[in-house]
């Protein structure tokens, strides 16, 4: 590890790290999430943390945050060990987190959302406490100078901009963590991802402000913001640390090779592609959706995998999901066999042969409560129909004749879906839409997430399958290998964009390609 | 719930499911045996068929409630619409004859198709929407019947025969009653448009993504809702010979609503199984008689429904421990 | 009071039209690729301005029908129709009152006609009554209040802590209440007030108005410091925005929904108590049809069935407009059995109007 920066602090150069972690280590069953990581972070100092999908950047957090117990390892911070049983111990530490997703009260006042900062709110008797209007609104003032905003505390925080809510975000974790300690440690988790070029601008500008005030890590997957704010950089991969570095002493090519390691290419198609030259069976040509995605363009060809990548906030759930028609695009128009489709829905979308493996399984991929046999007949069920009735022993034993197919375990298609586990659950969604005869467009949305080795080899056997029997595929991989190994197309979003097309039949590009697109 | 891959099903004895299927009429039994033993002229004395007809209108309103439930909405009014459709009944009668009662039902039919509109195209509570179509239904009966009972003549009294006649001591609308849950059963279990309401009631959310037309699906939940509160509007007057705002029938929405839990069904959606119901309805129209062979005061029986609501419902929501409950 | 009303009826309407105009410039400027910030300051006026018409309208809407009613019937704005106006709001004020703050948290009360009948029960049976030689005078109050008081912890309780959904739990308190008050009737005769400065309280004139309407503006005052001022009141708003991130700021989230029903319970028996000061006597149908007068008011009023959203003085708004609008039916000649379908057409219309303008999110309502 490279040795840090000391800081000075009115010319004198403090002892102990602001925070000091050593050899933590976590484990989630076979997946070592973090990996023996120590480093130390001073006062007054803006430190970066990077890393792929997956890296272990967000388990590293909550670590920090006391939602995880780390399985080995130690936290100081100011040279004082710490072990955090919950939440309110890293709080109280003084580490105050902005996460990504706002955590504001939007029908109160900015004053009210810091009055709700824990500190004793769970003692008996203070609710009926009368509310200190006048103390609330001072609070809040200072706790706003404090970060440099000139915010009026008296205002709803539902009528506040994006980044004045992220403001009010920071003034909130600061007063957290200044309440009891010198130095707090402010985690700012992907602040900008919903915020415009100039409003990015601004809030680098406030983290240079927080900085004066104690330290900061900011994980953000774009490399340039990250350069431009950060006094070091810390890369994380496969849950392990392989650098730290001064902002003075890198430049983004040496980031995007720490994060990757080593380079991947892909590799030469040994197929023939059947359907090049022919219409593409789907085509996007600059779609976009207000706040989520712009200016797409896309072809899917049948009997071909089409991949997206891209790391947060690139846009790419929510296109499969305009795509399939639960959500609508604004802009841009859509074509299936070369004619434009006027209005779209899921029901036409399904009626043209379109499938959706949905990311959130258990809410949007099935319905726990029916059995496995209901679920897998829920769509394309002319099989198992008299007409209105369906023929309950037809029902069965279709599911029977899957369950064997896909070896889903147990044989029992009356069951309950949500009884069976993650991986069978997987198969059992697949083959609700595999058993069709119509499919002609199969959309997964991370479809290999939460499944064990043998499940995920499985599914990715039926993506291959489905392409080779004419189905046009669409996939939103977790991974740049698992995706430089399957597809026929690849495309890279990044903040809503599409930033870069590879056909791998003819270009061959390396994970690394793939990544400088990426962030 | 994560079950490692294994091939054997070990077969354990689910007490819950067990608990699910035979749970309602277990309790049924259980005051059954206890009104035998301490009344032993119960039965002589024709028990059984004031049982069976006290709860004729509360089964049917009870089911009408459980098919609503089924695609995870409550229906408030229907009750109040089982009753207009009772006093139109009785007003038409004299003009309309046999065809009366296909009249009220297509009419019940489609006012329960409004409340399903209003619900699936303004996506509000449906509480809320139900407490105004309520209203409305009220004033509707007041109106009509000038606020005062309607009486059915003697010469268009035939419904009265669903009543008055019995097998077994249990009149024959009863048997009605029994029929219709079968048919709904039958209904939920063995048809994809039942089995989409129970999926709807389920997973909202899984059902738009499998391509289930979703409003459709409700209206016609609450349509066929609709339709059996028009049943159950004969049945009120299959029963008086009459119908009025205030009389039998004007009570019915707490007791069905009582039935259709006890009966099984879960008030978060997708689950019921209208065989229960009937046993639901039982229970309490047993429940007041029950008491009063144990010496308990008549008047509890309010309060015995409350805790019988309060009480299953706590015990059989488990797997809402988990979310936000408001 | 009526010249200052009509100005800002005719304000409520001309932010109305501007509303309208935002809206077309809204519409032009989604046309240009991600102007969020553009658009963010457009709405942010838009949304400032809509929650000025809501009371701006409501008010207006008052005043259209004092106006058409008085037209209709000249004895509409007499002092005596104006004092049995506000005599017969004060139930339906007080639990109101109660009822916003259990809407605010984003549950829902259906138990305060039982509520009411229990807690009438309980305070004719101990103050001085025809059936039994009791006269305990304030205790009674207090025993009326505290009945209600416990139901509503009791519902509270039950939800907190068996995670039972609030419209099962106070459908079955419903139940209970009722049950409870028809016990406490027995089979006995009704047992009238015999106390007639207690009996005649409700609409004995202080300071000109009735006694009534003043315990329920009292009331009315409560929660407004209650949801206003006190940190259970502000709690209970943050959590019907969003009750997880509720969860993570360390709040006892159960304590105050239990607070919060437990004082709502309260209200209702005070409603309960005067309902039987009204009636003259016990009976367990006192609060019979309030649940048609209190729900429509706070929704009309506009605090929003989800929660987190309204709150008192609106929902005096929604009581007012309701009020009046059934008494001047009245006073109009048509038949009280059109007061409910009435509150039924307006609550539905207010539902679909408040819900009109959120119609983009892709929500599951039950």
């Amino acid at each position: 590890m490279s040795l840090f920066k000391a800081t000075e602090k009115n010319g004198v150069t403090t002892g102990a790290s602001a925070l000091s972690l050593r050899n933590i280590k976590i484990t989630f069953g076979d997946l070592v999430a973090v990996d023996n990581v120590s480093f130390d972070i001073q006062e007054r100092e803006v430190v970066g943390l990077i890393g792929e999908n997956g890296a272990g950047k967000s388990t590293l957090l909550k670590i920090l945050a006391g939602v995880y117990k780390p399985d080995s390892g130690t936290i100081e911070l100011s040279g004082e060990a710490k072990k955090f049983k919950g939440p309110q111990d890293s709080l109280d530490a003084g580490i105050g987190i902005v996460h990504q997703e706002q955590s504001l009260f939007t029908n109160l006042s900015i004053a009210e959302n810091l009055e709700f900062v824990s500190g004793g709110s769970s003692k008996s008797g203070t609710i009926f406490k009368p509310f200190n209007w006048v103390k609330a609104n001072k609070n809040a003032a200072l706790a706003l100078g404090k970060v440099g905003s000139k915010l009026d505390p008296r205002t709803r925080v539902g009528d506040l901009s994006f980044i004045d809510r992220q403001m009010v975000e920071i003034a909130k974790a600061m007063k957290v963590s200044t309440a009891k300690v010198s130095n707090p440690i402010i985690i700012l988790d992907e602040p900008t991802s919903l915020l415009e070029v100039h409003e990015t601008e601004a809030l680098e500008r406030e983290i240079a402000k927080i900085k004066d005030l104690g330290s900061v890590i900011f994980v953000s997957h774009r490399l340039d913001e990250v350069m431009r704010v950060c006094d070091r950089i810390i890369v994380l991969r496969d849950g392990k640390l392989v650098a730290i570095k001064d902002r003075d002493d890198v430049n983004q090519q040496e980031l995007f090779q720490l994060m990757m390691g080593h380079e991947k290419k892909s590799q030469p198609r040994s197929y023939q592609r059947k359907h090049q030259g022919d219409t593409p069976k789907v085509e996007l040509r600059e779609v976009g959706k207000k706040g989520e995605f712009r200016g797409v363009n896309l072809k899917l060809v049948a009997g071909e995998i089409t991949a997206i990548i891209g790391t947060n906030g690139s846009g790419r759930e929510d296109l499969c999901k305009a795509i399939y028609g639960v959500k609508s695009f604004d802009t841009g128009t859509m074509l299936i066999d070369g004619k434009e489709i006027n209005h779209w829905n899921v029901q036409r979308a399904i009626e043209s042969g379109f499938g959706l493996v949905p990311a959130e399984r258990k809410v949007e991929g099935l319905i726990g409560g029916l059995s496995a046999a209901d679920n897998i007949s829920l769509i394309f069920n002319d099989d198992v129909k008299n007409g209105f009735l369906i023929n309950p022993k037809k029902n069965l034993a279709i599911a029977k004749e899957w369950f064997e197919e896909l070896d889903i375990r147990p044989r029992a298609p009356q069951k309950e879906l949500e009884k069976f586990s993650g991986g069978n659950q997987q198969k059992a969604v697949l083959a609700k839409w595999l058993k069709s005869k119509e499919l002609s467009v199969l959309i997964l949305d991370h479809p290999l997430r939460g499944l064990d080795p043998g499940a995920a080899e499985t599914v990715n056997s039926l993506i291959r399958k489905a392409a080779a029997e004419d189905t046009a595929v669409l996939l939103l991989g977790d991974t740049m290998e698992e995706v430089l190994d399957i597809a026929d197309q690849i495309s890279v979003m990044k903040d809503g964009e599409v930033t870069g097309s590879f056909d791998l039949h003819v270009d061959h590009p390396s994970t690394l390609d793939l990544l400088e697109k990426m962030v | 719930m994560t079950q490692l891959t294994s091939n054997l099903i070990a077969p354990k004895f689910d007490v819950k499911k067990a608990w699910k299927i035979f749970g309602p009429f277990a309790i049924f039994a259980i005051l059954f045996v206890i009104v035998i033993i301490r009344n032993s002229n119960f039965l002589s004395g024709g028990g059984l068929g004031v049982a069976t007809q006290v709860s004729a209108p509360i089964l049917m309103v009870a089911l009408s409630q459980s098919l609503v439930l089924n695609i995870g909405s409550i229906d408030l009014s229907n009750a109040a619409l089982s009753l207009l459709g009772a006093i139109i009944l009785a007003v038409s009668l004299p003009r309309l004859g046999v065809s009366a009662p296909v009249f009220i039902l297509i009419l019940t039919t489609l006012f329960g198709a409004v409340n399903g509109a209003l619900v699936a195209y303004t996506r509000a509570p449906s509480f809320a929407l139900t407490l105004g179509t309520l209203g409305i239904f009220q004033t509707a009966s007041l109106v009509v019947s000038k606020a005062t009972s309607v009486y059915v003549d003697n010469n268009d009294s035939y419904l009265g025969h669903l009543n008055n006649n019995t097998i077994l001591t249990i009149p024959l609308i009863f048997y009605v009653g029994v029929l219709l849950a079968i048919l709904l059963w039958a209904f939920l279990k063995y048809t994809t448009i039942g089995r989409s309401m129970t999926a709807v009631g389920l997973n909202e959310t899984g059902s738009v993504f499998a391509g289930l037309r979703i409003k459709r699906i409700k209206i016609l939940a609450f349509a066929i809702s609709g339709l059996v509160s028009g049943v159950a509007g004969i049945t009120i007057i299959s029963q008086s010979g009459s119908a009025s705002p205030n009389g039998l029938g004007s009570d019915l929405l707490l007791p069905g609503i009582a039935a259709a839990i006890v009966g099984g069904t879960s008030i978060l959606g997708g689950v019921t199984n209208p065989i229960n119901v009937v046993f639901g309805s039982l229970i309490i129209s047993m429940i007041p008689i029950t008491t009063t062979a144990l010496g308990v005061n008549a008047q509890a029986q309010s309060l015995i429904y409350g805790f019988a609501v309060i009480v299953v419902a706590a015990f059989t929501l488990s797997h809402a421990r988990k979310n936000i409950v408001k | 009071m009526k010249s200052a009303k009509c100005h800002s009826l005719r304000k409520g309407r001309k932010e109305e039209n501007m509303s309208q105009v935002s809206a077309s410039e809204k519409a032009k400027l989604s046309d240009s690729k991600f102007e969020a910030s553009t658009l963010k300051a457009a709405a942010k006026k838009n949304a400032l301005i809509k929650s000025l018409t809501e009371p701006a309208a409501l008010i207006g809407v008052v005043i259209i029908l004092c106006v058409v009613f008085s037209l209709i019937n000249a004895r509409f704005y007499g002092i005596v129709n104006i004092r049995t106006i506000l005599e017969q709001a004060a139930i339906p004020l007080i639990l109101a009152v109660g009822s916003t703050l259990v809407i605010l948290i984003g549950s829902i009360d259906l138990s305060i006609e039982g509520v009411m009948g229990a807690s009438a029960m309980s305070f004719v049976l101990l103050t001085a009554n025809t059936r039994n030689p009791h006269d305990h005078g304030d205790v009674a109050v207090l025993a009326g209040i505290a009945t209600g008081a416990v139901f509503g912890f009791a519902s509270g309780y039950i939800l907190t802590k068996f995670k039972v959904p609030s419209f099962v739990v106070t459908l079955g308190m419903w139940f209970v209440g009722q049950g409870f008050a028809t016990m406490l009737y027995g089979d006995t005769a009704t047992p009238y007030m015999t106390n007639s400065r207690v009996s005649g309280w409700s609409p004995r004139l202080t300071f000109g108005l009735p006694n009534a309407f003043w315990a329920a503006l009292i009331v009315v005052v409560l929660g407004f410091l209650l949801l206003n001022f006190t940190k259970l009141g502000r709690s209970a708003m943050a959590i019907g925005n969003n009750e997880s991130i509720a969860k993570t700021t360390g709040l006892n989230i159960d304590r105050v929904k239990i607070s919060i029903f437990t004082f709502a319970g309260a209200l209702t028996g005070i409603a309960g108590i005067i309902g039987a000061i009204q009636l003259g006597s016990g009976s367990p149908d006192v609060g019979k049809g309030s649940l048609f007068v209190s729900v429509p008011a706070v929704v009309i009023g506009g605090t929003a069935l989800a929660g987190g959203r309204g709150g008192v003085l609106r929902t005096i708004l929604g009581v007012f407009l309701l009020t009046i609008l059934n008494d001047g039916l009245i006073v109009a000649g048509v038949s009280a059995n059109y007061q409910s379908g009435v509150a039924g057409l307006i609550l539905i219309a207010a539902i679909i109007f408040a819900l009109w303008s959120r119609r983009d999110k892709l929500g599951v309502a039950k």
